[in-house]
């Protein structure tokens, strides 16, 4: 085996360029930009399917002009370093504090989320169809010129009846003491929208027994909603059983926005509801008045979205949680949200209650 | 081999690791050992780890409960992006570029239905005025009575897909 290789001594006396080197020169392929495209130039074939981008030759005056260092050196004040590394601050302590964290749409942000990356389903349609359905069904036409004549204001004024009037904040409306909102006509630019969803399930037993119900239903809804959940405690006493405010965690609740909440709308839409038994849909009394619509679901339909679905022996069967799903629209009254919810899919049953 | 010492056996057996206790050959002492003793792996068919069988242990309770807190509390929040000057210019850079993109691509929506009810607008005027009916018609097409009651059919609420396709079967296809 020695005999077989080259002696040291005997390499060391050879000129260089008789050494056999471990890479065939006919094979070394690589070119650089310094020699010659011809030179160095495998086959006329291979030229041919290479892009040319090395062998381009450019202008001399940009050569010429091209001094690294010197441009360095004249710079007057020095860039940041090639490892520079911006770490945002951790906490926001105000206008006043010389060190700000960056916008959250800055990359450079620790709450910067990147994307969105897809186009849901539930976006598409909204854009492509319902937003110019709603827009020509609640289409209220007034004749050039026309002007809505004024309306009383909403707080009322107390008659000088008494002298104690004076100085006292204005009544509220007729009927009662909330102030409605005001539902604007819909035009181009108010079209209802699905602004977000709130995923909301109060869990009994967590205060009667333990903590795992609590975390069980947590991860449930963190499954279904891609979201992380929020923990609240109670707020009101139930006796019977045996909650106290302000002492046992009993809900849990996640906010989807954005993407997230398209898909899962788009999945409660066309997966869950069309599988639940004896369904006829959402009650026609349900929302807020204010264009917010609320419906819930048993523990056995929870158990119809697909992340439960197929890892359905992750949970204890009897701890997957019921939840109450809120979808927040910016329609102001009940009637456009009920009108674009029922365009995205959503059935309505019963009697219409704005 | 030599034997492991009384505490090395003992974390080997609560951890479980398997001592294969291979002499050459039998000897008396091993044989007297197997005889009398128990094999050195008694729990090799039992799936319960030794502490959770113990009487005195503390958790009884369901492992996928467990299993749950641990990937609950797991912490999985990412760090932020830290990037040298050139690559962070470059993140930059698209990250505008998309901003950019879908902000003309709202404003291109916004157009479009601000277009649609203009000419809706129009097309009303018209009926309005120039329909010759005296304005019943137009009337009759401001009524919004039915649009909140009946909301939109359930056939036609449906999200938009790729598939099925309009056929909804292709009838030419053939297995090769």
């Amino acid at each position: 085996m020695a005999a077989s290789e080259p002696s040291r001594y005997l390499a060391r006396s050879l000129p260089r360029a008789l050494v056999p080197s471990s890479r065939h020169q006919a094979f070394c392929w690589r070119r650089n930009v310094s020699d010659q495209a011809s030179s160095r130039a495998p086959s006329a074939a291979l030229s041919d399917l290479e892009s040319t981008s090395l062998s381009t030759s450019l202008p001399d005056d940009v050569v010429k002009t091209f001094k690294p260092l010197e441009r360095a050196r004249a710079r007057k004040t020095q860039l940041p370093r090639s490892r520079y590394q911006f770490r945002s601050p951790k906490y926001d302590r105000g206008p006043l504090h010389p060190h700000r964290p960056p916008p959250p749409s800055d990359p450079s942000s620790r709450v910067f989320v990147p994307g969105p990356f897809s186009l849901p389903r539930v976006e598409q349609t909204w854009q492509s169809t319902v937003a110019s359905d709603i827009l020509t069904l609640l289409y209220v036409h007034n004749p050039p010129g026309f002007k809505p004549p004024p309306k009383a204001p909403r707080l009322r004024t107390w008659d000088e009846s008494s002298p104690y009037h004076k100085n006292r904040p204005l009544r509220g409306p007729r009927g009662g003491d909330v102030l409605r909102l005001l539902r604007k006509p819909i035009t181009f630019n108010n079209i209802p929208k699905i602004e977000r969803i709130t995923l909301h399930s109060y869990v009994k037993k967590a205060a009667t027994e333990n903590s795992s119900w609590l975390h069980v239903a947590g991860m449930a809804l963190q499954a279904i909603s891609n979201v992380k959940v929020e923990t609240f405690k109670s707020k009101t006493s139930v006796a019977q059983w045996h909650i106290a405010p302000g002492r046992d965690t009993v809900a849990v609740k996640a906010e989807l926005r954005g993407e997230n909440m398209q898909h899962f709308f788009g999945k409660l839409v066309d997966l869950v509801m069309p599988k639940l038994k004896d369904w006829q849909g959402v009650k026609g009394s349900s929302g807020d008045s204010s264009g917010n619509i609320t419906f819930g679901l048993e523990p056995e339909e929870m158990a119809l979205f697909p992340e439960i679905e197929v890892n359905y022996d992750m949970y204890p069967p009897k701890m997957i949680p019921g939840c109450h799903i809120t979808i927040h629209t910016s329609a102001a009254t009940d009637k456009d949200a009920r009108l674009l919810l029922s365009a995205m899919g959503v059935p309505f049953y019963g009697k219409m209650v704005n | 081999m030599r034997p492991l010492s009384p505490v090395l056996a003992s974390l080997a057996n609560v951890f479980r690791i398997p001592i294969t206790r291979a002499p050459v050959r039998p000897t008396l002492t091993n044989e007297i050992l197997s005889s009398t003793s128990t094999p050195t792996s008694p729990r090799s068919f039992s799936t319960t780890s030794a502490l959770s069988k113990r009487k005195e242990s503390g958790y009884r309770g369901d492992r996928r409960i467990l299993l749950i807190r641990y990937f609950l509390h797991h912490p999985l929040t990412p760090r932020p992006l830290r990037f040298s000057r050139t690559r962070f210019l470059r993140h930059w850079t698209i990250h505008r570029a998309w901003n950019l993109y879908q902000a003309n691509q709202r404003r291109a929506h916004e157009l479009e239905l601000q277009r649609q009810w203009q000419s809706m607008q129009a097309a009303c005027e018209e009926l309005r005025t120039g329909a010759g009916d005296g304005g019943k018609l137009f009337r009759k097409s401001m009524i919004k009575t039915g649009v909140f009651r009946d909301l939109v059919p359930i056939e036609y609420a449906r999200l938009q897909t790729e598939g099925p396709a309009r056929e909804g079967w292709n009838f030419e296809w053939k297995r090769d």
